[in-house]
C-alpha cells in the first residue's frame, strides 16, 4: 500500500522517538571526540523536529546514531537510550539492538534520507528496482507486485510519467528527482520516522521548496515524524514545528519553532538568529552580526557552559560548571544560568 | 544611474558557448551591464545559469563568444596577453572553496609575498611588511605569517583569500559564492569585511550567489539570470520589495524564511531546461506560471519598469 490514506486521528502526543542522555564517542589517536554528548529530545506522530547547528556541531551523527549507521565512521554509543514505539506500540531501545534487529527496523519502522541523493543510490541499477527492494525485503512483496508499488510510490513523490521512470538509472535524473527517488525508497514501507539529513542543501532554492513542500504534504498525511537535521535556521522555520539548537555536541536550546525563533531563551541561539541575514525590507539594512571567535574542538570543550568563551553574556560563574538543560516553559528547556534575563 | 559617471565595468551583449556533444552548452546570452566605481552588484540564480561563467568572462578568465567588456574604459576583449596580465592588477577574484585556492604547502606569508611581487617590483623586507599591512586589513594579524593554511578555519582561510586578492589594490573583486561554504556565524563575519572594504577602499564588487538573503545585505543593485539569460536587474530595494519578473517573485518566495509557507506560495513546476537546449522565446516561459502563447515567440528584450529597474517579461499586465 503505497498511497496512504490519511489515518485516523490519534493521540498527537504519543512519542515516536524518545531520546535519553546519548553519548556517540569517537576514539581518536588524539583523544575521544565526544560528538554527542547527553543529547534528549521526544519527537511525537506526525510532528516534525528540526535539529540545527552549524558544522561540528554533533546533528549529523545524531541522527546517524539513532539509525545505528555509525559502523564505519569509528564511533560507539557511550551511554544513553533511543526509545523507538513500533507501528504494533511495542517499544524498543536501539541502542541496544542487536545489528540484525536494526537490519528489520531499518526501512520498515526508521528510514532516513541524506543530502546528496547520488551517492546513495545505486548507479547500477534502475531507480524501480531501488525502491521496490525494501518492499520485498520488509514486506515479502512479489516482483511484480513490488514493481506496481514503485511505480505508485513514483507517482506518490511527484515524478511524472511514473511507468517509464520506473526503468530509468540515477545518472538520467536531476538532483531534485534523484531527492525524489530517495524519499520514495525512504517512505516505500511507510516508516513512522523519517530522519532526513540536510536533505535540500545541495539543490536549488525552488527545488528545494518543491521537496520541503513535498515532505511536509507526505507527512502530514502519513502521520509519520520526522527529524530534520539542517544548518539553515531559515528552513526550520518552513518545516519543522519544533527546533532542538546544538552547540558542541549538546542540545543547548528546545521548544516550539515560532517560540524559538522569535524569543530565543539561549545566547548561542540569539547569536545565531543575529548573524543571519533576515530579509526586512523598507528597514534600512543592517549589519549581520557574527559571532566572535570559533566553535570548540571536540576534543577541548571549554569547561562549564562550552558557549561561555564566545558568549556576550557571560560571568565568571558560567565557567564553573556546565548548565543543566532546564525547563523554562511548558515544552521550553534552555541550557543557560541566565535565561531569566536573556529571555525577556 | 548618472549619466555623466562612466561605469568602471561595461559588459556588453557578452555571450559564450562551450563546445560539447552534440549542441553547444548557452552558458551566458547577450548580457549587458555596468557596475560603477564602489558599487556592489549582486549577481542571483539557480546552479546552470551563467552566473560563475558570468564572473569570470567579466574579468576574461575565459574568451567570450560575442560581445565586449570595458574596465574604466580599457577594451579588456582585444587586449594582448601580456598586457592583459598586467592589467590584471586592478580585477581580482575570489573563490567559493578557500581550503582548494591557498597552497598546503606554503606559509601565509610566501602565498601574499608572491601576490605583492607578481605585481609590484618590491624588496623583501617591503613585500613582507605589505604582506603583514594586507592580513590586518582583513582582521588577521602579521604573527600569522609563518604559519601553513592547515592551521586556519574556513572563515580565517577565506579572509587570507581575500588578502590575497587585495594584494595588488585592485578596484574590482569578483567574489563567486565566496561565503557559501562558511557556517552562518562565519558567513556574517566575511560579508562584513567584504562590505567594509568596499566603503573603505572604494572597490567594486561582483558579488555572485546563490542565497539571495546573502545577496540583500551586501549589494547596491542586483540581477537575477536564469539559463544564460538577464531576467530582471534592479537597485536592491526595487528587487526584493517590488520584484518585477516572475521568476524573480518565484525565487524570493522559495527561498526559505521568505516569509510563506505552503500554499501561498509560487511553487515552480519542474527543473531548469538544459542550456543545450533552452525554450524559444522567453527561456523561463516552460515554468512560468503566467506564460502566453505570445513568450514562445520572440526572446523578450529588458524593458524599464522604472528608474533602474529593467526586466525581461512581456506581460505587462501582472500584479506579482
Amino acid at each position: 500500500m503505497a498511497k496512504g490514506a490519511p489515518l485516523p486521528e490519534r493521540d498527537s502526543q504519543r512519542p515516536v522517538l524518545d531520546v535519553r542522555d546519548l553519548k556517540t564517542f569517537f576514539p581518536t589517536d588524539a583523544g575521544t571526540v565526544r560528538a554527542v554528548n547527553g543529547v534528549s529530545f521526544v519527537v511525537r506522530e506526525g510532528e516534525t523536529l528540526a535539529i540545527v547547528g552549524e558544522s561540528g556541531s554533533g546533528k549529523s551523527v545524531t541522527g546517524l546514531t539513532i539509525m545505528r549507521l555509525l559502523g564505519r565512521t569509528g564511533a560507539e554509543i557511550a551511554g544513553g537510550e533511543i526509545w523507538l514505539t513500533r507501528g504494533d506500540g511495542q517499544r524498543v531501545d536501539l541502542a541496544r539492538q542487536p545489528e540484525a534487529a536494526m537490519e528489520r527496523l531499518r526501512g520498515s519502522e526508521i528510514a532516513m534520507i541524506f543530502q546528496d541523493p547520488m551517492s546513495s543510490l545505486n548507479p547500477v541499477f534502475p531507480v524501480g528496482d531501488q525502491i521496490a527492494e525494501p518492499l520485498r525485503l520488509h514486506k515479502g512483496l512479489s516482483r511484480r507486485a513490488a514493481r506496481a508499488a514503485a511505480i505508485e510510490l513514483l507517482e506518490l513523490v511527484g515524478i511524472s510519467d511514473p511507468a517509464q521512470r520506473v526503468d530509468t538509472f540515477p545518472h538520467q535524473l536531476s538532483g531534485g528527482m534523484r531527492q525524489r527517488i530517495m524519499i520514495a525508497i525512504a517512505l516505500a514501507c511507510e516508516p513512522r520516522l523519517l530522519i532526513a539529513d540536510e536533505p535540500t542543501t545541495a539543490l536549488d532554492v525552488t527545488v528545494q521548496a518543491q521537496i520541503i513542500a513535498l515532505l511536509r504534504e507526505l507527512q502530514t498525511r502519513r502521520r509519520m515524524a520526522m527529524i530534520f537535521v539542517t544548518h539553515d535556521l531559515h528552513l526550520v522555520g518552513d518545516v519543522a514545528d519544533r527546533v532542538a539548537v546544538m552547540y558542541a555536541s549538546q542540545v543547548v536550546e528546545e521548544g516550539p519553532v515560532a517560540d524559538v525563533l522569535s524569543r530565543p531563551a539561549h545566547p548561542y541561539t540569539r547569536a545565531l538568529l543575529s548573524c543571519i541575514p533576515r530579509q526586512q525590507h523598507g528597514q534600512p539594512r543592517r549589519r549581520m552580526t557574527p559571532i566572535p571567535g570559533t566553535m570548540p574542538s571536540a576534543l577541548a570543550t571549554p569547561h562549564g557552559c562550552r558557549f561561555h568563551p564566545r558568549c556576550a553574556f557571560a560571568e565568571d560563574r558560567c565557567a564553573a560548571a556546565l548548565p543543566s538543560l532546564e525547563s523554562i516553559a511548558p515544552q521550553r528547556t534552555a541550557r543557560c544560568i541566565r535565561w531569566r534575563e536573556i529571555w525577556s | 544611474m548618472t549619466e555623466a559617471a562612466a561605469p568602471l565595468l561595461a559588459v556588453r551583449g557578452i555571450t559564450r558557448h562551450f563546445a560539447a556533444k552534440g549542441p553547444p552548452v548557452r552558458a551566458v546570452e547577450d548580457v549587458s551591464f555596468d557596475i560603477q566605481r564602489g558599487e556592489v552588484l549582486g549577481v542571483v540564480g539557480e546552479s546552470g545559469c551563467g552566473k560563475s561563467t558570468l564572473g569570470r568572462l567579466a574579468l576574461r578568465l575565459i574568451e567570450p563568444t560575442t560581445g565586449t567588456v570595458a574596465f574604466d574604459g580599457t577594451e579588456l576583449t582585444t587586449m594582448a596577453p601580456q598586457a592583459l596580465r598586467r592589467f590584471r592588477r586592478h580585477m581580482q577574484m575570489v573563490f567559493q572553496d578557500p581550503f582548494a585556492s591557498l597552497n598546503p604547502r606554503m606559509t601565509i606569508g610566501d602565498a601574499l609575498i608572491e601576490a605583492v611581487r607578481f605585481h609590484d617590483r618590491l624588496g623583501k623586507t617591503e613585500a613582507r611588511d605589505r604582506a603583514a599591512a594586507l592580513l590586518r586589513q582583513v582582521g588577521l594579524s602579521a604573527e600569522h605569517l609563518d604559519r601553513y593554511p592547515r592551521a586556519f578555519s574556513g572563515g580565517q582561510r577565506q579572509r587570507i583569500a581575500i588578502a590575497r586578492a587585495l594584494a595588488p589594490s585592485p578596484r574590482f573583486l569578483v567574489a563567486d559564492e565566496a561565503v557559501s561554504a562558511l557556517d552562518v556565524s562565519i558567513q556574517a563575519e566575511v560579508v562584513n569585511l567584504l562590505k567594509s572594504l568596499q566603503e573603505e577602499f572604494g572597490l567594486a564588487l561582483m558579488f555572485i550567489s546563490h542565497d539571495l538573503s546573502v545577496v540583500e545585505v551586501i549589494s547596491d543593485r542586483a540581477m537575477v539570470l536564469y539559463l544564460g539569460r538577464i531576467m530582471e536587474i534592479a537597485p536592491i530595494d526595487d528587487l526584493y520589495s517590488r520584484p518585477a519578473h516572475p521568476y524573480t517573485v518565484a525565487l524570493l518566495q522559495a527561498a526559505p524564511g521568505g516569509g510563506k509557507r505552503g500554499g501561498d506560495r509560487l511553487l515552480l513546476k519542474g527543473e531548469i531546461p538544459s542550456p543545450s537546449a533552452p525554450p524559444s522565446g522567453c527561456v523561463f516561459r516552460t515554468r512560468c506560471p503566467f506564460a502566453i502563447a505570445d513568450c514562445a515567440r520572440d526572446v523578450p528584450p529588458l524593458t524599464t519598469v522604472r528608474p533602474g529597474q529593467l526586466k525581461a517579461c512581456i506581460r505587462d499586465d501582472l500584479t506579482l
